[in-house]
């Protein structure tokens, strides 16, 4: 479990104090991927520098399984980032060095393995990452994903059991994000590895992570699993951020409430009752015949999941009674 | 030059022709290497102690940054005579080779130190931070990061700082420190035998050209791409 209690960080800019964390708390649970998501400048890299300490808070602790690393001196924090793993937006990587001798590198400071056993290392990771037949190249010669890969398999190296990722997709293509996300869902599968990462696109979120904090100006506006937050977005920052991505309210429903001004309904189904005629099967059972406005239909992790908002045309029962037949179906159903 | 007497040329005295190349190359070479062993460790140090960089000493980086002004704003002629006290106590002599070597180095390794801060500028910030967060000490991180993230721009800076010091050597004849440089000054200058002070330019030409070029052939070489 890692705790961040009540993390601030100041900057001074131009004689002015920037909050760049106010007051921040987090508990992300020992395996889990953690998102934390955010406008530019709301905070994520700072907040994530601050959990191996890249970035010292100005007051507050960062805990570790229990070991308050914000007490700890110089060298047994540089001994304690051994095992946190990072990825960077631009890949970091050492263009003197090959791609094995980069992978190498966190190995060579940790010390204390023979050369044979390092290089030995160094191939595991290749394999895992997918980059066997690159070893020799330089950076200068990859693609983009493939320097994420050979960063990812560098923060692994040395057995990490936290792996922070800032942005590690945003100067990535849509389809080696993919590549790329599902490399860290394989990761945090087979090795039970903590994830945090950090990004501005809710999608990201929606394909790898359990939990999600959002961050603004600051401060966590709203957090918890994804389902629920995905679901039931509560604060303007996060409605706004799934909005952009084609998940939030549609528009639809102001010109319906104008024009038509019958009742709205709002359908949530969770995992199986998303693969099932439901909708179908109330609308013979009761008559309900429904105008679609607006709806979401995907997966969250393994979940399917979906929402539709839905102009009511005609319903044999009155619309108070819906969300009771409704929940007969496992289906959530609001009257807007 | 139309009327250059080519016969000239067989009067000149080639064996000391000779031993002043053989000057101006040994006072390069052994100046060379002592700007390169103070110059480089100067350099690294300017970089880590500036202000907002890995070992932060804003005072300590004030005054050896005003030290490196001092040395490089005086004019090379005036080193060499300043410098006559100090390098009677370290080399046990003021005049000839050795003796122009204490005030070659004095005056190289402040400017190359300040190449070599500004190559290592150069490197990614994103690249150092990375090594932080993998736990590297300061140690590792200018051994492991700095220096060979850095190497095409320090052998560049070494080259540049090369050829300044054959301008330098030039110079040194005003302590009797030999050289090609002074040979021009004795001879062509002085005494009027144009002809020598053409042999020693086109030596020295030729001296400052195969220098940049190796110079330019090692930074491709090493080179990461
Ligand atoms: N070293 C610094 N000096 C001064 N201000 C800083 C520094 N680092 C960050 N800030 C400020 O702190 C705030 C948060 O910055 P941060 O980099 O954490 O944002 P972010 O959420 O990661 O943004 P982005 O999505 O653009 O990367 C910003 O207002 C930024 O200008
Ligand atoms: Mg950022």
């Amino acid at each position: 479990m890692i705790e961040v209690q009540s993390i601030s960080k100041h900057y001074q800019h131009g004689g002015k104090t920037i909050a760049a964390l106010d007051n921040v708390s987090l508990q992300i649970a020992s395996g889990e991927i953690y998102g934390i998501i955010g406008r530019s400048g709301a905070g994520k890299s700072t907040l994530i520098r601050c959990l191996n300490l890249l970035e010292r808070p100005d007051s507050g602790h960062v805990s570790l399984h229990g070991d308050d690393i914000t007490r700890l001196d110089e060298r047994a924090l540089q001994q304690r980032r051994q095992r946190i793993g990072m990825v960077f937006q631009h890949f970091n990587l050492l263009r003197s060095r090959t791609v094995a001798a980069n992978v190498r590198f966190p190995l060579e400071l940790a010390g204390g393995q023979s050369p044979a056993q390092m290089d030995a290392r160094v191939d595991e990771l290749l394999a895992l990452v997918g980059l066997k037949d690159h070893k020799h190249k330089r950076p200068s010669q990859l693609s983009g994903g493939q320097k994420q890969r050979v960063g990812i398999a560098r923060a692994l190296a040395n057995h990490p059991d936290l792996l922070l990722c800032d942005e590690a997709t945003s100067a990535l293509d849509p389809e080696t994000t993919d590549a790329i996300l599902a490399l860290l869902a394989d990761i945090n599968r087979q090795l039970g590895l903590t994830i945090v990462l950090i990004t501005h696109d809710m999608r990201v979120i929606r394909q790898l992570c359990d939990s999600v904090a959002v961050l603004d100006h600051g401060r966590v506006v709203e957090q918890g699993e994804v389902l629920d937050v995905f679901l039931a977005p509560q604060h303007a920052v996060t409605q706004s951020l799934l909005a952009e991505t084609g998940m939030g309210q549609g528009a639809l429903q102001g010109i319906w409430r104008q024009r038509v001004a019958t009742p709205v309904i709002k359908l949530t189904f969770v995992g199986e009752p998303t693969l099932q005629p439901v909708l179908d099967k109330v609308g013979r059972e009761v008559g309900l015949r429904v105008n679609l406005l607006s709806g979401t239909l995907s997966e969250i992790k393994d979940t399917p999941f979906g929402q539709l908002l839905a102009g009511v045309v005609a319903s044999d029962v009155d619309v108070s009674a819906l969300p009771a037949i409704f929940a007969r179906e496992g289906v959530r159903c609001e009257v807007l | 030059m139309l009327d250059f007497d080519w016969n000239l040329l067989l009067e000149i005295d080639w064996v000391e022709i000779g031993e002043a190349t053989l000057d101006t190359l040994t006072m390069l070479g052994v100046s060379m290497l002592f700007t390169v062993l103070a110059g480089l460790p100067l350099g690294v140090l300017l970089f880590i102690s500036a202000p907002g960089q890995l070992r932060a000493r804003p005072r300590l980086y004030a005054v050896l940054s005003f030290l490196v002004n001092v040395l490089r704003s005086l004019p090379f002629v005036i080193l060499l005579i300043v410098l006559m006290p100090f390098t009677l106590l370290l080399v046990g002599t003021s005049i000839g080779v050795a003796g122009a070597i204490v005030p070659l180095v004095v005056g190289a390794v402040p400017f190359f130190a300040r190449l070599v801060e500004n190559v290592l500028r150069e490197v990614d910030r994103g690249v150092i931070e990375a090594s932080q967060s993998m736990g590297a000490r300061l140690p590792h991180i200018v051994f492991k990061v700095l220096l060979p993230e850095s190497l095409p721009g320090l052998v560049g800076a070494a080259t540049v700082t090369a050829v300044a010091l054959v301008g330098y050597t030039a110079m040194s004849g005003v302590i009797g420190g030999g050289g090609l440089g002074d040979l021009a000054i004795r001879y062509g200058y002085q005494r009027f035998q144009t002809e020598i002070m053409i042999v020693t330019v086109v030596l020295l030409l030729a001296l400052v050209q195969g220098l940049q070029s190796a110079g330019d052939s090692l930074v491709r070489r090493c080179r990461f791409d």
